[in-house]
């Protein structure tokens, strides 16, 4: 039997034409711990998902047990011996630890008693002490993952997958945790893990894998990696060839301190979050995923709330402000311009210009709940000009453009309200590299007016690029701040996963 | 009624003046270790303030006022009772504040008797002396109930009872510009106005001749003090502690803050100081401070050093700190003379030197 129980070869998934991974040749051993790592958008988990069957290849082949295979479905993947452990699990809460070990095996006739005795007996095996007739949705994070472990274990995968398994955590959990794994690896099970930890991946597997921009950069033993060769694997592209251009060798004077968050709290999300934010310049917030950005920075703008309890402050020029609506927020001058643009950012069956009014709306200028269109197309013919979106006319539906034109209309929506505040989620997300220039050149231009610009990003060229002042979040909180003169894609990484 | 439901209710949820939040070190205060690099050109018992007249810079020791000379001091005299306060004058002359309850005009440092006293007015804890003009004095008289040493005490009786005076050099009046300060410390000139630094409400305030004041520099992570002119405008302001969130939540339980007072020797009560880590029985100790035996930088501080340079519209343009591990905390007085800041660390008793050039360069500014 061949010592490689997967494998891919240049594997290549397109969406809509933009590769998520591309050529990547991947190895996993039997019994191996094998750690994937890169940035948000690496590709990590479209890698996972092509091997548990979520998703197809668009091209490139998949070998198990050196025989060609394709799962087009988890459940094809599964019979093939290949689990995923999702980081948002797939338990069902309402039911027992047993029914959901048991889900989609049921026979005929199930006694209950019968498949809680089963329960007991398998998770002892596995040294559990998860009891087998406890609802699902009343355990801890530590003793669902453990329950998907159990589940995996008993559809005999061979080769478990796992996304981000330690996030939901505590130290204690993922010590445990850590065991588990080690055993199943004794058990001869692979493992492949997504971590953003990279103490986790040194510590616990035995060949690492670093992707960046889709493409794999390096594997190699973990014993010949250290924390800087990761980071350096991880984000060492030659920033001379991006589209973000070279290092920024002067930086905007802070102007007026506009925003002044302090102690913020939103379990489990934002934990004592506390920053500023000044006039005229761009502050660009880094973080991986989780690390509370978009949270925090919604609930300056009334999308959501602040814990009711001790919640913290937010003081908007010296003033403190608890907006339970975007109303208010965007009356006094904090507009954000979201990163899921599909969901929140705009109507998409709507026209530009009525999309734009609708922002103009939301700001109900000079005390006047209705415009009449005249001004309506005043305003819509205005902002489509100044951001050069390119449709037939500002009748097009919003639905029929672009991307990178849809997130300027989002854009054109929360200007056309004159905020000081201008906060930015993720503005370049999805968006074709024209408009990704256009974009930034306007958020320059924002600063320039004096405006106080956030601008979120989980892409480090681009904070990079943008930012004059740069704020690294990590676990709920902003934990450094660099200077765009000082800062570097190392020194940017290390902060956010240390 | 409505008043008394607000604050049970704040109380209850957290919220309005029962937040318990402060600010961050950010953005121009972004913390650094400029103060820890400073040169000490020595130390002394109880260094108080800086003061110059351009070519010299005069301190304040006790009881004794010195002049700083290459890296020591030359004594010049010694006064019955200790210096609070020091600024030289235009015309030459000095102006030193004794026990906080008097000030007294010499024509020059080494003059056997004072040109002009100021005396009464309820002056008690007169802690900073800047020059108006050619005629004039301004003085800030932190509490009119406690003396200048005894500041955690107006802290935590939350004293409101400081004022900004002009001394008019002329008249002899005494002229009060502002008061009911919650502990009034610096203050300087600023156009036609006096700007003033507010301690136990971290802000800078400018006070206009009419009275009218506004608030300038509002929401600060530190306690203000001491204010001097820099060079190509704006100010120095120097920080003598920062606030902490465990401060602020004794701050709002007067009971506790009453007990504390009480039966626990100053020394150790959950209050700002202006140096730390000397005794096992401070009140923030073991992981608070420490991790791995080694004093974190960023753990909350007890005392702290801070100087900050501000612009000529008092936004802060940078920083220089000595942080909780550093030992140059307790930052009361900040003077730029010639191409040096000169400052006094009262918490470890040293006079400080930095080069101005070498901040801007590093500052880049």
């Amino acid at each position: 039997m061949s010592d490689i129980i997967l494998s891919l070869e240049k594997a290549t998934k397109l969406y809509s034409g933009v590769p998520a991974i591309e050529d990547v040749d991947f190895e996993l051993r039997r019994g191996e711990i094998h750690a994937l790592v890169g940035e948000n958008g690496a590709g990590k988990s479209t890698l996972t998902k092509v091997m548990a069957g979520v998703v197809t290849l668009t091209s490139g082949a998949m070998k198990i047990d050196g025989a060609e295979a394709s799962p087009g479905t988890p459940l094809e993947a599964r019979l093939l011996g290949i689990a995923m452990v999702f980081q948002e699990n797939s338990l069902v809460p309402t039911m027992t630890v047993a029914q959901n070990l048991f889900l989609g095996q049921e026979r005929f006739y199930n006694r209950l008693r019968g498949i809680n005795i089963a329960a007991q007996q398998f998770l002892q095996s596995l040294n559990f002490d998860v009891p087998p007739t406890a609802i699902v949705g009343s355990l801890g994070a530590a003793k669902k993952q453990m329950v998907e472990i159990a589940r995996a274990v008993l559809h005999n995968a061979k080769m478990i997958i796992f996304d981000e398994p330690t996030a939901a955590l505590t130290p204690e959990e993922r010590k445990y945790f850590f065991d588990l794994v080690r055993d199943l690896k004794k058990r001869g099970v692979s493992i492949v893990f997504i971590s953003h930890a990279l103490e986790e991946a040194l510590i616990l597997a035995d060949r690492i894998t670093v992707l960046r921009d889709g493409k794999k950069i390096v594997t190699d033993d973990a014993s010949k990696f250290d924390r800087a060769r990761i980071v350096q694997a991880m984000v060492g592209r030659d920033l001379s060839n991006t589209l973000y251009g070279v290092k920024k060798t002067t930086v905007r004077p802070a102007g007026e301190r506009v925003l002044t968050i302090q102690n913020l709290k939103m379990a489990p999300m934002v934990k004592n979050n506390s920053l500023s934010i000044f006039a005229g310049q761009i502050t660009g917030v880094f973080g991986l995923v989780g690390a509370g950005r978009t949270e925090t920075f919604k609930i300056v703008a009334g999308i959501i709330k602040r814990d009711f309890f001790y919640g913290g402050d937010i003081i908007l020029r010296d003033k403190p402000v608890r907006y339970r609506v975007p109303a208010p927020a965007v009356k006094a001058g904090v507009a954000y311009v979201t990163e899921d643009r599909k969901i929140e950012g705009f109507f998409e069956t709507a026209t530009i210009a009525r999309n734009i009014y609708l922002g103009l709306l939301a700001k109900f200028p000079a005390g006047r709940a209705l415009l009449s269109q005249r001004d309506q197309s005043a305003a819509s013919a205005d902002w489509v000009k100044r951001l050069n979106v390119r449709a037939t006319g500002d009748a097009a539906k919003v639905i029929e453009l672009s991307g990178g034109n849809q997130q300027k209309v989002v854009i054109a929506k929360s200007l056309v309200q004159e905020p000081d505040l201008i906060i930015f989620d993720e503005p370049t997300r999805g968006v074709d590299v024209g408009a990704i220039v256009e974009i930034h050149e306007l958020i320059n231009r924002l600063a320039d007016a004096g405006k106080a610009v956030v601008v979120i990003s989980s892409y480090l060229p681009e904070v990079l690029g943008l930012s004059d002042r740069i704020l690294v979040s990590r676990q709920g909180k902003v934990v450094e701040e660099f200077s765009a003169l000082e800062a570097t894609e190392e020194k940017i990484m290390y902060a956010a996963i240390h | 009624m409505f008043g008394v439901l607000r604050e049970f209710a704040q109380g209850f949820l957290g919220r309005g003046d029962a937040t318990i939040t402060v600010p961050s070190f950010d953005g121009a205060l972004k913390p650094n270790q400029a103060l820890e690099r400073a040169e000490t050109l020595f130390q002394c018992d109880a260094p108080e303030e800086l003061a110059s007249n351009g070519a010299d810079v005069y301190f304040a020791d006790g009881a004794s006022l010195a002049r700083i000379e290459g890296n020591g001091a030359i004594t010049i005299r010694e006064f019955e009772r200790p210096i609070t306060a020091l600024a030289c004058l235009p015309d030459g002359a000095i102006a030193v504040a004794l026990n906080g309850r008097e000030v007294r005009i010499y024509a020059d440092p080494a003059a056997a008797k004072p040109r002009l006293t100021f005396e009464g007015a309820n002056m008690r804890s007169v802690n900073a002396l800047a020059s108006a003009d050619g005629d004039a004095l301004y003085a800030t008289d932190g509490s009119a109930t406690r003396d200048v040493g005894e500041w955690a005490s107006d802290l935590m009786e939350r004293g409101h009872s400081g004022r900004a005076l002009r001394l008019d050099l002329k008249t002899r009046n005494i002229t009060v510009l502002a008061q009911g300060l919650h502990y009034a410390f610096g203050a300087c000139a600023m156009d036609d106005a006096t700007l003033i630094s507010e301690s136990w409400r971290h802000r800078l305030i400018s006070v206009a001749p009419n009275g009218t004041s506004k608030a300038v520099l509002t929401n600060l992570p530190v306690y203000p003090s001491r204010l001097s002119p820099a060079r190509g405008g704006g100010w120095w302001l120097t920080a003598f502690i920062a606030r902490t969130q465990l401060v602020e939540f004794v701050l709002r339980e007067p009971a506790y803050r009453k007990r504390m007072m009480a039966e626990i020797d100053p020394e150790y009560w959950i209050a700002p100081r202006l140096s730390s880590g000397k005794s096992f029985k401070e009140p923030m100790q073991g992981a608070h401070l420490k991790t791995m035996g080694v004093v974190k930088p960023w753990a909350p501080p007890r005392s702290y050093g801070l100087v900050i340079r501000l612009d000529a519209a008092c936004k802060p343009m940078f920083s220089l700190h000595s942080r909780v591990d550093g030992t140059n905390h307790g930052i009361v007085s900040a003077i730029e003379s010639g191409d040096w800041l000169y400052l006094i660390a009262k918490g470890p008793g040293r006079v400080l030197r930095l080069p101005t050039e070498g901040l801007a360069k590093e500052f880049g500014v």
